[in-house]
């Protein structure tokens, strides 16, 4: 095989690798499927390393050649993982040219979302419902209905200008307990319980956590251990938001919560 | 009737992350059907035992066996169904609540929340990966 060649599938590999693992695919998912990928082309001394941040493929013969791709951010958008898994799957089994494997991928990356509207309301929905699974009241699912939504919204917003979740988490945590407080104090709830459960549930990182665990288990210890130690680092960020606020309220006006 | 209404809230909660997780459209009802139907066998379960870690377990091992069959019948990976599926059982207000508990320097209270968060994605994590171990291990036998 020319040099050239498997630069390309190694490229197309270590591409299709960094989109699932932007996209929240799961270590050992894109571990295999950058294997896959290169064994399909009779790569067969392709090794991959893949934590959080980065991905590392080499050929560990000495001629090899390797790459590395940094990953700054990610977020769970299952779909693109569901297509990067069956261009993975078409591309082994066929003989699909390099040139248009690499554009397919490229299609995917730039594969848009749901409509911002209809993710902010859905989130809003998620979060009202939850209001009431955990026993919240008619008041508690309007509430947590409207504060998750602009919650996401802030969110969203931050995440754009800092590029770190830490302050998009804390903002919007800040924000949950300060919209909650004062709908308490209009006298349209209780207790601003209700409404922080629902409203923080899209934000915490129950699922990172749970990711984590799981990467640990199944043997991929350091993406593991920087999961859940990235899923602690957000409960902090959004509990500093939240628990600011919470301490300024009362300070100012008193009472408890 | 209660748990019909669990069902329902849990299934509308699943829809919701559903599409903040980007699930394909015609996934989408798929996903909430796993949220919903391992919510209610959650609170049953918890109800008959009283052991939350105990009714996680089993929650999350039906949620891998509904991702399992729903990946077949849909033709996409098991992740797209067992992510929002697990979000009704995920311990983040936990995690969120012992955060709390730490800023306000209630430490017993953070011990208590915490390790509990810990336990119960801990049993989610082994429900899920035993169910996914034993598909891997059927899919082997087939093709041997």
């Amino acid at each position: 095989m020319k040099h050239n060649d498997k630069k390309a599938i190694l490229r197309i590999a270590l591409y299709a690798g960094e989109i699932l693992l932007r996209n929240g695919a799961e270590t050992y998912r894109v571990e295999d499927t950058i294997e896959k990928i290169c064994q399909s082309k009779d790569l067969n001394y392709v090794n991959s390393f893949v934590t959080p941040t980065g991905i590392f493929v080499a050929d560990d013969q000495m001629d090899g050649i390797n790459s590395l791709k940094r990953v700054k951010s990610r977020t769970i958008n299952l779909r693109k993982i569901a297509k990067v898994n069956r261009f993975a799957r078409e591309f082994s089994h066929s003989d699909m040219s390099l040139e248009n494997a690499l554009l397919e991928l490229q299609t995917i990356d730039k594969e848009e979302k749901y409509r911002k509207s209809v993710v902010t309301i859905c989130t809003g929905m998620a979060s009202a419902f939850f209001t009431l699974l955990f026993g919240g009241g008619f008041y508690d699912f309007i509430l947590a209905f409207l504060i998750s939504m602009i919650a996401i919204l802030a969110y969203q917003k931050m995440e754009q200008i800092s590029e770190t979740a830490f302050l998009a988490n804390t903002t919007s945590g800040a924000l949950i307990a300060l919209l909650a407080l004062i709908a308490k104090k209009i006298g349209l709830v209780q207790t601003i319980d209700m409404i922080i459960v629902g409203s923080v549930m899209p934000l915490v990182p129950g699922v990172a956590l749970t990711n984590g665990l799981r990467d640990s288990i199944s043997g991929d210890l350091i993406a593991g251990v920087t999961k859940i130690a990235e899923a602690v680092l957000i409960a902090i960020s959004i509990a500093v938001g939240v628990g600011s606020i919470l301490e300024l309220w009362h300070h100012l006006y008193g009472g408890v919560f | 009737m209660f748990f019909l209404k669990q069902f329902i809230f849990s299934f509308i909660s699943t829809v919701g992350f559903s599409i903040l997780f980007n699930v394909p459209k015609k996934s989408i009802i798929y996903a909430g059907l796993t949220g919903g139907i391992s919510w209610i066998l959650y609170i049953y379960i918890d109800k008959l035992t009283s052991s939350i870690i105990f009714s996680l377990f089993i929650a999350s091992t039906v949620v891998g066996i509904l991702g399992e069959i729903f990946a077949i019948i849909d033709k996409k990976p098991v992740t797209i169904f067992i992510i929002p599926g697990i979000v009704p059982l995920v311990p983040g207000y936990g995690i969120y609540l012992s955060m709390v508990n730490l800023i306000n320097r209630d430490f017993y209270g953070f011990a208590k929340t915490g390790t509990e968060a810990i336990f119960s994605s801990g049993a989610i994590t082994i429900g899920i990966i035993f169910v996914s171990s034993l598909a891997k291990l059927l899919k082997k036998r087939r093709t041997l």
